[in-house]
């Protein structure tokens, strides 16, 4: 074993092992072919072939499996050939094969020569990647470059979220004084709106609905009442209503969709609270506007 | 074994109830106008937070809008008009995204006018709940339509008072003759300030409280729990004894109502309570930035950047619009095949 000599022990021993798993089934093998040689007429130039493969396969073996090998193939000329290549392995075999076949051994030689000298490198025990990479620079690279790519990555998302949540404000944990007023100009609204409806259904309380001729009458009065709740009588409002609406449309006929608006929806008394504001006479004339239409 | 032979076999067969498609009225029984109702969606691919803004928004339209609006990416803005007339739709509200700030726009249909707001600030449902302690919301908050208040728009200003009158109509109107309080759970607010010429947008759920009980004594009639009497010497002592006096009840001595019929099991008539308002959200801090004439396309009537139409308007939004109105041209021809999809999914959405 001139050959393996140079070898770490590690790497004969694992080879050793892989061989003699895939060896003996070789064996029988070709024992069962022997056996049926003569049916089967191989070739002897066949033969030899198998013989060599076999021979070749056994070279860089131990001394006893060639020998096993050598009996079941029982040849004396392989005998010699095993023996060869025992002694010298390579070199002396080229000589008698065939030139199809040299191909191969070659082959295998070189597939030999490259595999051991990656065995016979010395690398380091670590994490870094494979047991047989020698690139643990490329390694190292690589996952630099990769963290490097997840840092842009996420930068890029950080962006997209900070887009995405433009103008997305957490409110604080206490009512600041800004969301107080605000607080207390809806509170001063619906106790407004609350107390209209109770006074107008007070007066409703005692009176039959179902008598709609009563009802008709009694409602308008209420109405009036209701009128009189926001500072207004309804008489009063009404002609303010015409006056301060009529010059508005002629003079700008080009807000002619708020007008319209204006006329098609009926936005009844949802202005009560805007009876705290200046705008105390437009509003209530669209509200009385909106009672005569409905009478 | 007789007896298993004879034992009849009782089939139970799960009696089929028919889901009750509950049309919503058109039109209020009892004022005899019409109701006003919304879609509220988005233009473009909306970012998680504004689509959670547009859900926000979905639930105070409630109930007289599509919760469950599905929309497409290849829906345009007349499949929604298309689909907006038979269903009686009158508002869309529309969330889009630009560059700098999301953008609403408000529209009645099926003509306009259009109001495009851009939204300075929002803060959702969820942050606002996240704020508060004791974060409120009763079952049968969004079963009726919200009250409305609008504070602060008295300039006479053509486009403030446009903006009044197109969040009055966005939702329904009261009769104060015959609306039930108990009805009216939610107010939004909207206060125009002067100075910044922002409009704040508020959603607030209405909340009445007897006036004059002490805390412990309201709470045992609400909760119908044995109270913790163990630190007391008397009975008695759980009505006498003070509880906590709240610093806040002192100056909301002006929120207070007189009832003149049952509200609840504690507000009774006759009895006085105070009104007290709870955020639920969303928040937005609105800027008025265009009025347009038509369905998000017309003649310009108002703009932020320049009064008239032959201003030039801001890049985004009119790529935006752009789009639209290219995608309304050339989707013509295909539009019918969408439509038939879209009405039903709409429709399914809608009954739920």
């Amino acid at each position: 074993m001139v050959m393996e000599e140079g070898s770490t022990a590690v790497g004969k021993r694992k080879r050793n092992m892989g061989k003699k798993k895939v060896k003996k089934p070789k064996n029988k093998k070709l024992k069962m072919l022997e056996g049926k040689g003569k049916k089967l007429r191989v070739s002897k130039k066949m033969r030899n072939l198998f013989e060599k493969r076999a021979r070749q396969y056994n070279s860089d073996d131990d001394e006893e499996e060639r020998e096993e090998g050598e009996e079941a193939l029982g040849d004396t000329r392989i005998d010699r050939g095993a023996d060869n290549s025992a002694e010298e392995s390579d070199g002396s075999e080229e000589d008698e094969i065939q030139p199809g076949v040299m191909k191969f051994t070659d082959g295998v030689r070189a597939f030999r020569l490259a595999f051991k000298n990656i065995i016979k490198r010395n690398v380091a025990d670590d994490s870094l990647g494979p047991v047989l990479s020698g690139h643990k620079q490329l390694v190292a690279k690589k996952l630099a470059e990769e963290e490097a790519e997840r840092k842009v990555k996420g930068e890029a998302k950080k962006e997209k979220h900070l887009v995405a949540e433009k103008g997305h404000v957490k409110p604080a944990n206490y009512l600041d004084s800004h969301e107080k007023f605000l607080i207390g100009i809806a509170t001063k609204g619906v106790v407004k709106l609350f107390n209209a409806v109770n006074k107008a259904q007070k007066a409703q309380k005692g009176l039959d609905p179902s008598r709609s001729k009563d009802a008709k009458v009694i409602r308008r009065q209420r109405k009036e009442a209701f009128f009189s709740e926001l500072g207004k009588t309804s008489r009063d409002s009404s002609s303010k209503g015409n006056t301060s609406s009529d010059p508005r449309n002629e003079e700008e006929p080009a807000w002619a969709p708020l007008r319209d608006n204006y006329m098609l929806t009926n936005p009844k008394l949802k202005n009560w609270d805007k009876t705290a504001e200046a705008g105390i006479a437009d509003d209530a004339g669209r509200m009385s506007e909106d009672s005569e239409s409905d009478d | 074994m007789a007896r298993f032979h004879n034992r009849k076999k009782k089939v139970f067969v799960k009696p089929i109830v028919k889901k009750q498609q509950q049309q919503q009225p058109n039109v209020d029984h009892i004022t005899g106008n019409k109701i006003p109702k919304s879609f509220v969606f988005s233009r473009g691919k909306l970012p998680g937070p504004l689509r959670q803004l547009q859900m926000d928004l979905r639930k105070l339209m409630l109930p007289y809008t599509a919760l469950k609006l599905k929309e497409k990416k290849r829906n345009n803005l007349k499949d929604f008009l298309n689909v907006a007339g038979p269903m009686g739709v009158t508002h869309f509200l529309i969330l889009s995204k630009t560059e700098t700030l999301p953008v609403l726009r408000v529209a009645k249909t099926p003509q306009g006018p259009t109001l495009t707001f851009k939204i300075h600030e929002y803060s959702l449902a969820v942050d606002i709940a996240q704020s508060q302690l004791r974060p409120r919301c009763p079952q049968d908050l969004f079963k009726n339509p919200p009250l409305i208040v609008l504070s602060g728009f008295a300039a006479a200003n053509e486009q403030l008072r446009l903006t009044t009158t197109m969040f009055k109509n966005i939702f329904p109107d009261i009769d104060i003759n015959t609306v039930k309080l108990s009805s009216c759970q939610r107010i939004v607010l909207l206060n125009y300030n002067k100075d910044t010429k922002l409009i704040d947008f508020r959603h607030y759920s209405i909340r009445l409280q007897p006036v004059g009980v002490s805390r412990r004594i309201r709470k045992f009639v609400q909760n119908h729990q044995v109270p913790d009497l163990r630190n007391l010497q008397d009975v008695s002592d759980f009505v006498t004894k003070a509880g906590y006096g709240s610093e806040s009840e002192a100056d909301e001595e002006a929120a207070t109502v007189t009832l003149t019929s049952d509200l609840s099991r504690v507000n009774r008539a006759s009895t006085k309570s105070a009104v007290k308002l709870q955020e639920i959200g969303p928040r937005m801090t609105l800027q008025l930035t265009k009025i347009e004439g038509g369905l998000c396309s017309g003649e310009v009537m108002f703009s932020e950047y320049g009064n008239g139409g032959n201003e030039k308007k801001p890049g985004n939004e009119e790529g935006n619009e752009k789009e639209d109105s290219e995608n309304d041209g050339q989707m013509e021809d295909s539009d019918e095949d969408d439509e038939a999809d879209n009405k039903e999914d709409m429709e399914e959405s809608e009954e739920d």
